[in-house]
């Protein structure tokens, strides 16, 4: 994937774009599917829950063939800009990768290990893959927000947040 | 006005006083902070609304919508960075007369000019709020249906460059909605009981607004730092105030109706203010090298269509810009379905909201004007952990839903959505305007069907919803006649210096 | 030979400058400036406009001197600071130092302390006046 507002490179196809279109095909495709599986509910019911998953599903299915022809005629994104977004160079898909293998590891250790636990880890993770190296006190910073933000949820909203291993300790 | 009274009274309270002090803290941080604007501060409050009463929460929330636009013309200004597109105008006059020596002069139109628009905003919501419902009220549910199409539409169709990525993203935002459990049998859950009870909206906010900006900004981090212009304490002359005033107010009689317009938004109010100043102002030379009448008016234009975005929300519980569509979720997590009913059933919640929306523009402007040379230092912040912590957060909030780490899957697979979306050009707002309404809308039809016993006619038997079945022909054809002869945008000569700004 | 100096625009950056400048006059020797930045944050205020280092150059050529500016963005600044002066082979380093309290040495660390342990000549500390 690269960075599409380059002037210059208009005339070519953005062919990521086709596998959006395939995306929302498969998608309609499947609400249709759902949709089909559905009994009536009550037979004086007017709209019945059928109803607007076909209408749905066939409007993605639509709109994916729409993506495409446009794609095919050279249209292409805009991708979206930001105060601290710099589009003239790639999309840096490692950086991508490792956020999304930390906030993964994160959703599986969190039942086990508990939030204070695995929150400071997250942020630790987070940093260290955005390019910090002082890792050790990004590890105290994220342990003081997990901890804290245990506490204040617990004392402050009156959210007890399961502690997972150090239950009893916290 | 014994209710606006009762307003004040609630928001006078000194709990309420300080949600409102760290709402319109929060919201100007969050406005000066790379990255991080206010629907994301807000989809990352969205846990607060699980205990703090509901009156404080959406005091705190108003507080940011309006905090956030402070602060976001502060970096305007000073860095040549418009955060959203409302803000290109800001930055490109804005930033002149700071490089020429005036940054002092041009943050202080900014301030006082979105003080003076919020403050006019708010006394029009005082006054239409009220009329507005009483007519909303009477609507039936095929009018409301009506209404609620046309939403979708225009918020699909005004929004963004492409018409067909409006609609690829609302009808995802649809396709969302449908999870869960209809009339006793499961929809598009996969066969997954976890999804049987939908998709919390919670998440779905999160996942997009919050993870979906982080990894999209992470994946395309500025590499080298952007030159500030120093600054001292904001102050101006005579002759800035006797150049300002007007444009203030033009700004807001611009800015007012858009936002109130379903879709109406910030953008073209602050473009339209801007020409007009150049056509009217004795100096049209200095325009595009400083001029402060470009400041003053489409400061004044943004701030008043932020105010204007709460009539629709509040009457008829449509949300036209993405920060308002957060707010709308933190209501409806109370159990309270905004609406026409809202401010019958509601009138405490109603006028507190009103009444604390003239506190935080005070207070706003008392932070922003002697404060503004601290708020640039929080640009300081380094990027891992200014990210890491949204990232943080964002999945606190997301887990703090439900207390399942099933939400944290569906927060990274719709976190990875967002990212996509960002990439293809697909605009947020339609798809979570999808979600929120998708089954307001279904409701609102089963109920129109039911009552006339299956008789889709109903669906044109009131002479509101005829009005606006004809409005959106019309548009329509407008897009059709659009296409035809050629694309134009509608947006004055400025729009070319805007792209540039945009494109560096 | 030559002298490096790692500079910030700011007092403690200047105070290293002048020394630094003083003695590359006395001695005829090449001054090194560096002045860089992590590149991590939307604003550095250590990180010198470009148009205020063209101006510093010229000010200091205009003198007679020889000088080199590096002007970079780099993964640390200590680090950066030393390997110029293995690079240019420089007799000595010039830094500016700030006082800052034990706590604020802990969060912050110091660069300049840090410039100290790891070069391989001498370096020599300037406090502003």
């Amino acid at each position: 994937m690269t960075a599409t507002t380059e002037p210059g490179a208009t005339a070519l196809v953005d062919k990521a774009q086709y596998g959006l279109a395939a995306f929302l095909g498969l998608a309609g495709g499947y609400v249709l599917y759902d949709a089909s599986t559905l009994d009536r509910a009550f037979n004086d019911q007017p709209v019945q829950p059928y109803a607007l998953p076909y209408v749905v599903g066939a409007a993605l299915l639509v709109l994916g063939v729409l993506l495409a022809v446009a794609t095919a005629r050279g249209d292409r994104p805009e991708a979206e800009e930001g105060e601290d977004v710099d589009l003239s160079q790639g999309t840096d898909l490692r950086t991508i990768g490792l956020l999304a293998a930390v906030l993964v590891a994160n959703l599986l250790l969190i039942d086990w290990l508990g939030w204070a636990i695995t929150g400071a880890l997250l942020f630790t993770g987070a940093t260290y893959t955005l390019g910090s190296r002082t890792w050790v006190r990004n590890l105290a910073i994220g342990a003081a927000l997990s901890v804290g933000t245990w506490y204040g949820f617990y004392v402050g909203l009156g959210l007890p947040i399961p502690a997972g291993i150090l239950d009893g300790v916290l | 006005m014994d209710l606006l009274l009762d307003g004040f009274q609630t928001a006078l309270t000194p709990e309420n006083l300080l949600f409102a002090l760290i709402g319109v803290l929060l919201g100007t941080a969050v406005g000066v902070l790379p990255g991080i604007g206010p629907a994301m501060a807000l989809a990352l409050l969205l846990p607060v609304t699980y205990s703090v009463g509901v009156d404080s929460a959406i005091i705190m929330f108003a507080g940011i919508y309006y905090g956030g636009m402070y602060g976001g013309s502060t970096t305007s200004i000073l860095l040549n960075t418009p955060g959203e597109s409302s803000s290109v105008i800001t930055a490109i006059e804005g930033n002149k007369m700071a490089k020429s020596g005036r940054a002092a002069q041009a943050l202080a139109t900014a301030a006082i000019g979105s003080f003076v628009a919020g403050t006019i905003g708010t006394v029009l919501l005082w006054i239409l709020v009220p009329r507005v419902a009483d007519v909303v009220v009477t609507l039936g549910a095929p009018s409301y249906f009506a209404v609620m199409v046309l939403a979708f539409f225009a918020v699909t169709m005004v929004l963004g460059s492409s018409k067909l990525r409006g609609f690829i993203s609302l009808f995802l935002g649809l396709a969302i909605a449908l999870v869960g459990t209809s009339t006793g049998q499961a929809r598009l859950t996969f066969g997954n009981a976890q999804l049987a009870d939908g998709i919390d909206v919670v998440v779905v906010a999160v996942g997009i607004f919050a993870i979906g900006e982080a990894l999209w900004v992470a994946a395309h981090l500025r590499r080298k730092p952007l030159e500030i212009i120093p600054v001292g304490q904001p102050w101006m002359s005579r002759a800035d105030w006797k150049r300002s005033w007007k444009p203030w107010l033009r700004g807001t009689a611009f800015g007012f109706p858009f936002g109130a317009l379903p879709a109406g938004g910030a953008e073209v109010p602050t473009f339209l203010s801007y020409a007009t100043e150049q056509k009217l102002s004795k100096h049209p030379e200095e325009f595009g090298k400083g001029a402060i009448e470009g400041v003053a008016g489409p400061e004044a234009a943004n701030n008043a269509s932020a105010a204007g975005t709460l009539l629709p929300l509040l009457t008829l519980g449509l949300p036209t810009t993405a920060t308002a569509s957060i707010m709308l979720v933190a209501v409806q997590s109370y159990g309270i379905q905004p609406g026409p009913q809202l401010l019958d059933s509601e009138p405490k919640l109603v006028w507190g909201l009103l009444a604390s929306l003239v506190i935080a523009n005070a207070l706003l402007l008392v932070i922003n004007l002697p404060m503004a040379p601290l708020w640039a230092r929080l640009l300081q912040i380094p990027r891992p952990q200014l990210y890491a912590g949204i990232l943080f957060f964002a999945t606190l909030g997301a887990y703090t839903a439900n207390f399942a780490a099933f939400d944290l899957l569906l927060l990274v697979v719709l976190g990875l959505l967002g990212l996509a979306m960002r990439r293809f050009g697909l605009p947020v707002l339609p798809l979570i305007v999808g979600v929120i309404l998708g089954p307001a809308m279904e409701l609102q039809l089963t109920q129109a069907l039911q009552i006339s016993q299956g008789d889709v006619s109903t669906l044109w038997s009131e002479p509101v919803a005829v009005v606006v079945y004809a409005v959106m022909g019309l548009m329509l054809l407008a897009m059709a006649v659009g296409v035809v002869r050629g694309k134009k945008s509608p947006v004055p000569a400025t729009t070319e210096d805007a792209e540039e700004l945009v494109n560096r | 030979m030559s002298i490096v100096v790692a500079y910030s625009p700011d007092r403690f950056g200047q105070a290293a400058l002048e020394h630094a400048a003083g003695l590359a006059r006395k001695d005829r020797t090449r001054l090194v400036v560096v002045n860089a930045t992590l590149g991590n944050s939307l604003v550095d205020d250590r990180f010198a406009h470009d148009a205020d280092i063209a101006a510093l150059q010229e000010e200091l050529s205009a003198e007679g001197l020889e000088v080199v500016v590096r002007h970079d963005v780099v993964d640390d600044v200590a680090d950066a600071v030393v390997a110029a002066a293995d690079e240019e082979k420089a007799e000595l380093i010039v830094v500016g130092i700030r006082h800052r309290t034990p706590v604020g040495k802990l969060l912050l660390g110091s660069v300049a302390q840090r410039i100290i342990l790891d070069a391989h000549c001498p370096v020599l500390a300037v406090k502003p006046a």
